[in-house]
Formats: structure tokens, C-alpha cells, sequence
């Protein structure tokens, strides 16, 4: 029994790692994006991407995540998302890329604030073009400053992944639960927590490395 | 021919005129202090000749070529602008070292970057400069060490030899020692009587009045956005002309 059940576990884990990396590498660039367009100057631009932070931020992701999954079906009649376990996974993978985003987007915008407006002006006085100012001086700044708040936020989202089984998304914890309904049995539930914690355990050691190699300066 | 005209700059903050009508020389290898109470204009004026603020009225020419001109080139692009602030360093008074760079990174740096599109300087020869210019600073021993690891006379003669590493026409100084305890003010003051002795062309911006009369060659002493009295740097400290110079000094004389 053990073995099916860990077999049954690592598979559904194996949903939850794909979505929790593919969001992340889709959250963590699109979150600069909106993070730069919503501070932009630019009003059509920054006007629409501060409410739809607002929006994003102010509801429950599981909300969004049956919009996501149901609405474009219902509203448009048109099931974008495709049928079957992709265009659940799809769908998912949307609503969690754009929730992420949003949030990672607010870290930027604190990290990039908090640089003194003086290592600009540094940089402009010693003749450095934007580009130069924003890679050479103002980035790595900017991510030490942000790592303590994105491991944070990145914690979370594994654990958010589990949502994704309102839209019946194999993930880890909706293989554990089946095992209550077909044997009668509860600690293939407990279990999954194992995995949760190992792999947050892996990811909380790996911000601290990373930390640590950014404390040479201050 | 001067080094350094810059003529009738103006410069307003909103509905704050900040430079009301700023006009005065320089000659190469000549020190000028700024003197003059907070909100003068003094940081103003350098933040002007350095392209951190654009003035609104006025021009600046080294060496009689007019490199800024109000009249036409108030919407300077990004990299025209870079090009001619070069002839411009600029120490700030709170060092604005680069924290994630050694002291060596930080004078190398802009070099290096500049290496890369139009120089006759190889890597190894600004390294080469930037040791040379920490050991004038008296630095040697700190190449290796990041600003955090460094006092604040130590980062600011950091930064000086960061300014001085691209070679401009002018080093400017806003306030250099107005973040530092006493102690550490005599040996940054130090390091830049040393630079006045081997006549680089600066204006440093100072409260320090026995600095200025010392070092300097020329004092300006601003008052509410106008230029009150320019003179040798004697003269002006000690037996100033105008009733406000006369006032400010005697004000600072008593502290």
C-alpha cells in the first residue's frame, strides 16, 4: 500500500512542482513588466495595470481561478483553455501566472524605490547610460533587497498550488485525498504534507544560500 | 580664455526661483569655493554645470565652446548630455559609492565601461589608474574593501578618486565634509588641498570658511539664488564688501 500510495503522491507532486515552476518563470518576468508599465508615465498604460493590481490582490485567488477556468466557456462560448487535463492545467497555470505577477510586481515596485536616488545620480555624473545605471548599479541592489520578501511570496505559492484542485487539477494533494474515498484511508493525506514541507525546506535553504552570498555588501 | 564661463543661469523649482541670474569664470588649475547659507543655491549651481538639473536660462562653455545652451538645448538628448558632463566630476556629499563594488571597482568602473565603446585605455591600465589614484588618496590598503567596510572619510576620498578616474575638465564638490564627524573632515579637506596644490581645476561647495579661504584662489558667496560678492578668497573672507557677506561670516565666526 505504501508503495502505490507514493507512486499514486510523487505523480501528483509532480503536477503541483510543474505548476508551481511554470508559473514562477512566467510571474517573475511578467511581474517586472507590470511593475515597470504601472510606474510608467504613460497613463493608458499604468492607470489600467494599478487596477487590475487592485483587482488581482483585493479577491481570493481560488475566485479567479473558476473565472479563469469557467469564464471564457460560459461568457464567450468559447472554452479557450481546451478541454481535458491540459486545458485544466492551462487555465490554472493562467491564473496563477497573473495572481503571481501582480504580487511580485508590488516587490519590484518596494525593491526598486528603495534605492537612494543618489546611486542614479552617481552613475549619470560618471557619464553611464540608463541601461549601465540599471544593470551595473541599481539591480543586484534591488535583488538583495527583494529576497527576503520573494522567498516569502515564492513559500506561498507552493502551497497555493493545492488550489489548483477546484478545477480538478491532479495535483499532490487530490491524489492523497482519493485515497480516503477508494480505502477508507487518511494518512496518505497526512503524507503529502511530507512533501510539502521537504520541498519548502529545500527552497527556504536555497534563499538562504542565496542571501548569504549577497551579505558581502550593504 | 577661461576653462569654465557659465552665463546668466536661471533655474526655477515650480514658482521657486532658485538661480536668479548666475554668471561667473574659472581659469584652468583654479579653486573656487561656494559659500552661503542652506537654500542659497549653492548645490543648485553645481547640479546645473553637472546635467542633474537643467537650468532654464543661461549657457556653459568650457574653454569658450559653448557646451550648454538654455536657448536650445533645454530637450538634450540622453547620450549628448552624457558626453558633455564628462568634462564635469562631480563628488556628492553623501559619497554615493556603489555598495556592491570594492573600492577599486568603484574608481574603475565608468572606465571600464566607457572602455568599451571609445577609449585608448586597456583594462590593465585603468586598474593600473585606479590603484594609483587610491594610493594618491592614501588608500593602498582598501582596494579590496567595500564601501560598508570603510569609514566616511575613507568612502569620500574614495569617491574623489572615482571622479577624478575620468579625468574632467572641473571636479566639483557639494559639500564634501558635511556628513562627517570633524575628524574625519580634516582628512578629506587634506586630500583636496593636496589636489589644489597640484592645480586641478575645482569649485567646492563648503561651510568649512577656513577651508575656503586657505585653498581657494576664488570665493562666491551666494545668497538667495544671486551671486552677493566674488573676489580672491582672502578678500571676500576677510574683509567682505557686502553687508550680507559681512553678516553671514560674522554668523559663522561665532559658532
Amino acid at each position: 500500500m505504501f508503495g502505490t500510495v507514493t507512486l499514486s503522491l510523487l505523480e501528483g507532486f509532480l503536477t503541483t512542482l510543474k505548476l508551481f515552476g511554470l508559473t514562477l518563470a512566467i510571474a517573475l518576468p511578467l511581474g517586472l513588466l507590470i511593475s515597470l508599465g504601472a510606474k510608467s508615465r504613460i497613463i493608458p498604460l499604468s492607470v489600467p495595470l494599478k487596477v487590475i493590481i487592485w483587482i488581482v490582490r483585493g479577491t481570493p485567488l481560488l475566485l479567479q481561478l473558476i473565472l479563469v477556468y469557467y469564464g471564457p466557456g460560459i461568457i464567450m462560448g468559447d472554452p479557450l483553455w481546451g478541454s481535458g487535463d491540459t486545458g485544466r492545467f492551462i487555465a490554472a497555470l493562467v491564473a496563477f501566472a497573473i495572481n503571481y505577477a501582480c504580487y511580485f510586481a508590488e516587490i519590484y515596485r518596494g525593491g526598486i524605490q528603495s534605492i537612494p536616488v543618489g546611486q542614479y545620480e552617481a552613475g549619470q555624473v560618471l557619464g553611464m547610460t540608463k541601461g549601465q545605471i540599471f544593470r551595473k548599479v541599481v539591480l543586484l541592489q534591488v535583488i538583495k533587497r527583494i529576497i527576503p520578501p520573494m522567498s516569502n511570496e515564492i513559500i506561498t505559492l507552493v502551497k497555493d498550488t493545492s488550489l489548483a484542485r477546484v478545477i480538478a487539477v491532479y495535483e499532490i494533494i487530490w491524489n492523497g485525498q482519493k485515497f480516503i474515498k477508494s480505502d477508507g484511508i487518511i494518512w496518505p493525506l497526512i503524507y503529502t504534507g511530507a512533501f510539502y514541507l521537504i520541498f519548502t525546506g529545500v527552497l527556504t535553504i536555497l534563499f538562504r544560500v542565496l542571501e548569504k552570498k549577497l551579505d558581502y555588501f550593504r | 580664455m577661461s576653462l569654465l564661463n557659465v552665463n546668466n543661469l536661471k533655474k526655477s523649482f515650480g514658482s521657486t526661483e532658485v538661480l536668479k541670474d548666475i554668471s561667473f569664470s574659472l581659469e584652468e588649475g583654479e579653486t573656487l569655493s561656494v559659500i552661503g547659507s542652506s537654500g542659497s543655491g549653492k548645490t543648485t549651481v553645481l547640479r546645473c554645470i553637472n546635467f542633474l538639473e537643467t537650468p532654464d536660462e543661461g549657457t556653459i562653455s568650457i574653454r569658450d565652446e559653448v557646451i550648454f545652451d538654455a536657448a536650445t538645448d533645454k530637450k538634450l538628448s540622453d547620450s549628448a548630455k552624457r558626453k558633455k558632463r564628462l568634462h564635469f566630476g562631480l563628488v556628492f556629499q553623501s559619497f554615493n559609492l556603489f555598495p556592491q563594488y570594492t573600492a577599486l571597482e568603484n574608481v574603475t568602473l565608468a572606465p571600464l565601461l566607457l572602455s568599451n565603446s571609445d577609449s585608448n585605455m586597456s583594462k590593465a591600465e585603468i586598474k593600473l589608474q585606479g590603484l594609483e589614484l587610491l594610493e594618491k588618496m592614501g588608500l593602498s590598503d582598501r582596494a579590496k574593501n567595500y564601501p560598508h567596510q570603510l569609514s566616511g572619510g575613507q568612502q569620500q576620498r574614495v569617491a574623489i578618486a572615482r571622479a577624478l578616474a575620468l579625468k574632467p575638465d572641473v571636479l566639483c564638490f557639494d559639500e564634501p565634509t558635511s556628513a562627517l564627524d570633524p575628524e574625519l573632515t580634516g582628512e578629506v579637506l587634506k586630500v583636496i588641498r593636496e589636489l589644489a596644490e597640484q592645480n586641478t581645476t575645482m569649485i567646492i561647495v563648503t561651510h568649512e570658511m577656513g577651508f575656503a579661504r586657505d585653498v581657494a584662489d576664488k570665493v562666491i558667496f551666494m545668497d538667495g539664488g544671486i551671486i552677493v560678492e566674488q573676489g580672491p578668497a582672502a578678500e571676500v573672507i576677510n574683509s567682505p564688501k557686502h553687508e550680507r557677506t559681512k553678516a553671514f561670516l560674522t554668523g559663522y565666526s561665532k559658532n
